[in-house]
């Protein structure tokens, strides 16, 4: 993976607990662009994390990233509130599109929770470039608000809450009345993520107008031991709980790419050969979790009988 | 070599009569019918929406089952066009009638921004097949099989029926099937 370095070129910590960096490269060069929604793993501290792209994309000559502090995380945004300073470099892979924008979308309902916001700035950026019709529903803590100015400047249709109840009621009304061709984007902690999905179901949406930006999931308990089987060599062992496949496979001398591990990025995908699994991942889809001849390895697990791993 | 047709373009219900139920996560729905058989398919659906939601968020149009000409799917397209104009999210459409003129509604129907899972589709026959020379650009309408070899009716070529359609037109990819034997010599 061509991974890039790139040097803190401005801090803001104006909203508290949110922490936005603008990363260049060093020697002042335009950065690769990206499409609308993507998002940058950056190596923090021994952590990797991944971070939404706040501008449009074209030709961008700055990555600008929000990062909320999560006290309880793994300690990756902990590192950037406060081992991070001005001028120092980070390593961080290349944008992953994951989130883009439907253009031939009639109209385009963004729904933002907290720090969910920044790929919504993304796409609101590339709308108004290009004319796109775009409605905006965003809710934050009283004062934790990020991006309020630069959304109000960006869209007409912009709506911004802190009261949760005023906030559904409206989120209700919209999913009831989009005209047909509408495309509903989402992004914001699991349980929001459920609610709006779950309401925009009910409400008759198809999975295909239904687009989702998980931040990650929730803290996942350590799960039952099991067998798990190397194709190539037969190896064969078990998993304890509180350990991942891949960490095991990592002990063991495999060499499997991953990035979140935390069942985002999809990049410590194993291909399955028999055994079921336990699928507790975000990325792959409903269709390849019932194939079932697809692991991340990084969050699920295998069953009762061994996990043959086509490595 | 015949492929696994699942994995081509040509949809199961074009190949044989299918008969799923009613879609019933929308919210509002737009069934079309064409002939007397989609519209017994088209009573089932509407009873079984009403049976959940009520009968007031469906709208039916009855067509002609196109067994003649192209009239039933025209004015099956120009009611759907219609009912698009005010459709909301959750909208859904239900389409029952020879596949053939359901390939064809099909691909209006996602020229007008339909998605695969907004759509469900009813065959009620699959004997007729609208083939497209590749040859002319003509297109033959004909009781043929996949894999049959049929005139086209514009430069007479003899087309395979192959195993691809169209998901914009409806139309099955012909081409010509002796291409490469040598010509007869006119006598």
């Amino acid at each position: 993976m061509n991974t890039l370095k790139l040097v803190v070129t401005a801090i803001d910590d104006t909203v508290g607990g949110i922490r936005t960096l603008t990363l260049a490269d060093p020697d002042g060069n335009p950065l690769p662009s990206f499409t609308p929604g993507s998002h940058i793993v950056v190596e923090c501290g021994g952590k990797a994390n991944a971070y939404s792209l706040t501008g449009d994309g074209n030709s961008p000559t700055a990555y600008v990233i929000s990062v909320l502090r999560c006290a309880d995380g793994s300690g990756g945004s902990r590192w950037i509130h406060d081992e991070l300073a001005l001028g120092d470099t980070v390593a961080a892979g290349p944008a992953r599109s994951a989130f883009a924008p439907v253009l031939r979308a009639r109209r385009h309902l963004l729904v933002a929770a907290g720090i969910g916001i920044t790929p919504m700035v993304s796409h609101l950026r590339s709308a108004q470039t290009w004319g796109r019709d775009v409605h905006l529903l965003y809710i934050h803590r009283q004062g934790r608000g990020a991006y309020l100015d630069t959304v109000a400047e960006l869209g007409q249709h912009v709506s911004i809450h802190t009261e949760r109840a005023a906030f559904s009621a409206e989120l209700l009304a919209a999913l009831a009345d989009q005209p047909f061709g509408t495309h509903l984007y989402v992004c914001g902690p699991a349980s929001f993520i459920d609610d709006v999905t779950g309401a925009a179901t009910r409400l008759g949406w198809p999975d295909s107008r239904i687009h989702l930006e998980h931040f990650g999931s929730e803290a996942l308990d350590p799960g039952e031991p099991f067998t798990t089987r190397v194709a190539s060599t037969g190896e064969e062992f078990v998993v304890d709980a509180g350990v991942s496949l891949l960490e095991e496979l990592e002990r063991r001398g495999f060499e499997v790419p991953s990035l979140c591990r935390r069942g985002v990025c999809g990049e410590c995908r194993l291909a399955v050969s028999a055994g079921t699994i336990i699928h507790r991942d975000l990325y792959l889809t409903d269709a390849d979790k019932e194939a079932g001849d697809a692991v991340m390895s990084c969050v699920s697990r295998g069953g009762a009988d061994t996990l043959e791993v086509a490595l | 070599m015949r492929p696994d047709l699942e994995l081509t373009s040509v949809p199961v219900w074009a190949l044989n009569p299918t008969r799923p139920g009613a879609d019933l996560s929308g919210r509002a729905w737009t069934i079309i019918a064409f002939g007397p058989h989609g519209a017994d398919i088209a009573q089932t659906w509407i009873d079984q929406i009403a049976s959940v939601h009520g009968e007031s968020a469906v709208r039916l149009h009855r067509c002609d089952d196109g067994t003649q000409c192209d009239d039933g799917t025209a004015s099956a397209i120009e009611a759907l066009t219609a009912d698009l104009v005010d459709a909301r999210v959750g909208w859904r459409l239900m389409m029952a009638g020879p596949a053939d003129a359901c390939l064809r509604l099909r691909g209006a129907a996602g020229a007008l921004g339909v998605a695969d899972d907004e759509m469900t589709v009813a065959s009620t026959d699959d004997d007729a097949r609208t083939v497209h020379c590749v040859h002319c650009g003509a297109v033959t309408r004909a009781q043929v099989q996949l894999d049959q070899v049929l005139p086209c009716s514009s430069c007479a070529r003899k087309l395979l029926v192959y195993h691809h359609v169209s998901r914009r037109a409806g139309t099955y990819l012909g081409f010509m099937v002796d291409a490469e034997q040598p010509a007869e010599v006119p006598s």
